[in-house]
């Protein structure tokens, strides 16, 4: 089997067994949703504070969503003590590439839930930039989410670990997508510096993920 | 017991006289000999240590990388323990260094803590290095704690300087280099340079000292065989290989 299709298979296994148990949509949305309409109340709920802080909420809500989506990136696998058996089958590239996809969809999916509450509830304004942030950014956030969700074993320091090394490092994501999701900004640097930070990010998940896979 | 060789002893006895001394100078002329500034007044004599505690963190967490990378390498536990040894060096200088900018902000700016650029990457790299010391010690194998350590060194490094132009672009506010600043000659008289450089001697062989010392005392934890480590993160070591 080639490696794009043990990728599809292995991301098309996360996709069902989500489908299944629904774990991070439970864990997720209630909490995406439950903060976004919390803003409008913490932000005061005046209409031009509102619209203004959105893009950089969303983004914060989706930087925020990832720490309980990493807890999934290989607990089913572990829990099932099947995970050694998925190590030797698929290549690190295969098993990179299929996590990598099955954790971008719920990424995309929580940007999307975040976004739609923003324009309904805080009046942002919705711009085609922000459509090219949301894939950009929630894949170098997805990248980054799924290194650490291999790397850190379970136990109680993990969500504070991910947090540490999750959300500070994202802060180029944080900035481009709310520069590029904001009215009156030029939108082609941002997009570009999204790029730059998936490509390096990427890279660099590919170099160093075999050495995670010899546990 | 230590088992540091007489070369190894005789180097780090070296470098911490040539600190005491580094240190005595840079004391003397960032105190006594400098002026202070026509602007800032004394205050900017915080830069003769700000400057310089910056420059020895990325400096340290440059090491980290190294180290990291090599581990990955050769699986060799000590290059585990010089980039466990840079991380804590560089942890600590980066927390003095945002320390003492604060300090000197608050008279300066007007304000503690600004979404300056430098500030901001500044505050990342401390956050993502205090996560790089968070994952060490989570496993007993210290092959395992290295591997994971690693990654994250890496990681966190590459980030940087993307993280550090992204805040770039948003904002400015930070003061731009002097000593490096482009034209003929920098815009810092010559006995300020001097206490400035004379920071940066000192900061970087002590430094070096510690980061010595640091090495010796991991090394001596690994070979006492689970014995942790007094002052920094258990190493509890159940296997030895390529020690």
């Amino acid at each position: 089997m080639s490696t794009a299709r043990i990728a599809f298979s292995i991301a098309r296994r996360d996709v069902s067994l989500e489908l299944s148990g629904r774990e991070a949509s439970i864990t997720v949305l209630p909490f995406v949703a439950a903060l976004m309409m919390l803003a409008g109340l913490g932000l005061g709920g005046q209409g031009p504070v509102l619209s203004a802080a959105a893009p950089g909420l969303v983004w914060l809500v989706v930087l925020v969503s990832a720490i309980p989506l990493a807890r999934g990136v290989a607990a089913a696998e572990r829990a099932d003590g099947c995970w050694d058996l998925l190590r030797a089958l698929a290549s690190p590239t295969a098993l990179l590439a299929g996590k990598l996809a099955a954790l971008w969809l719920w990424l995309l999916i929580a940007w999307a839930v975040a976004s739609m509450l923003a324009v309904a509830l805080l009046g942002a304004a919705w711009r085609p930039e922000a459509a090219v942030a949301g894939v950009l950014g929630t894949f170098g956030v997805a990248v980054t989410t799924v290194v650490l969700g291999v790397l850190l074993p379970h136990g109680a320091r993990r969500p504070g670990l991910i947090a540490v090394l999750l959300v500070p490092g994202a802060v180029p994501v944080l900035i481009a997508g709310t520069h590029l999701a904001a009215p009156a900004t030029s939108g082609l640097p941002w997009a570009l510096l999204l790029a730059s930070y998936d490509a390096i990010s990427l890279i660099t998940a590919y170099a160093v993920f075999p050495a995670l896979l010899e546990e | 017991m230590d088992a540091a060789s007489p070369a190894r002893r005789r180097t780090e006895r070296a470098v911490g006289l040539l600190a005491v001394a580094a240190v005595a100078t840079a004391l003397t002329l960032g105190l006594a000999v400098a002026p202070p500034d026509v602007v800032q007044g004394q205050a900017q004599r915080l830069m003769y240590v700000h400057v310089p505690a910056a420059l020895t963190a990325y400096l340290a967490f440059a090491t980290v990388l190294l180290g990291s990378v090599a581990y990955l390498l050769r699986r060799d536990l000590k290059w585990d323990m010089r980039a466990q040894a840079a991380a804590e060096l560089g942890v600590g200088m980066t927390a003095l260094a945002i320390a003492l900018g604060s300090l000197w902000g608050r008279p300066v700016w007007g304000v503690w803590w600004a979404w300056d650029p430098r500030l901001v990457s500044t505050a990342v790299l401390l956050l993502i290095y205090l996560g790089y010391l968070g994952i060490r010690g989570l496993a007993e194998d210290p092959h395992t704690n290295a591997r994971r350590a690693a990654v994250v060194g890496i990681l966190g490094f590459v980030n940087v300087p993307i993280v550090h132009f992204s805040v770039v672009w948003w904002r400015t506010l930070h003061q731009g280099p002097t000593v490096l600043a482009p034209g003929s000659s920098p815009p810092i008289e010559g006995v300020m340079l001097a206490a400035l450089a004379a920071g940066w001697v000192s900061f970087t062989l002590l430094a070096a000292w510690v980061f010595l010392r640091r090495i010796r005392v991991l090394a001596a934890a690994v070979r006492t065989s689970g014995s942790a480590v007094t002052g920094g993160p258990p190493i509890r070591v159940f296997a030895r290989r390529n020690l």
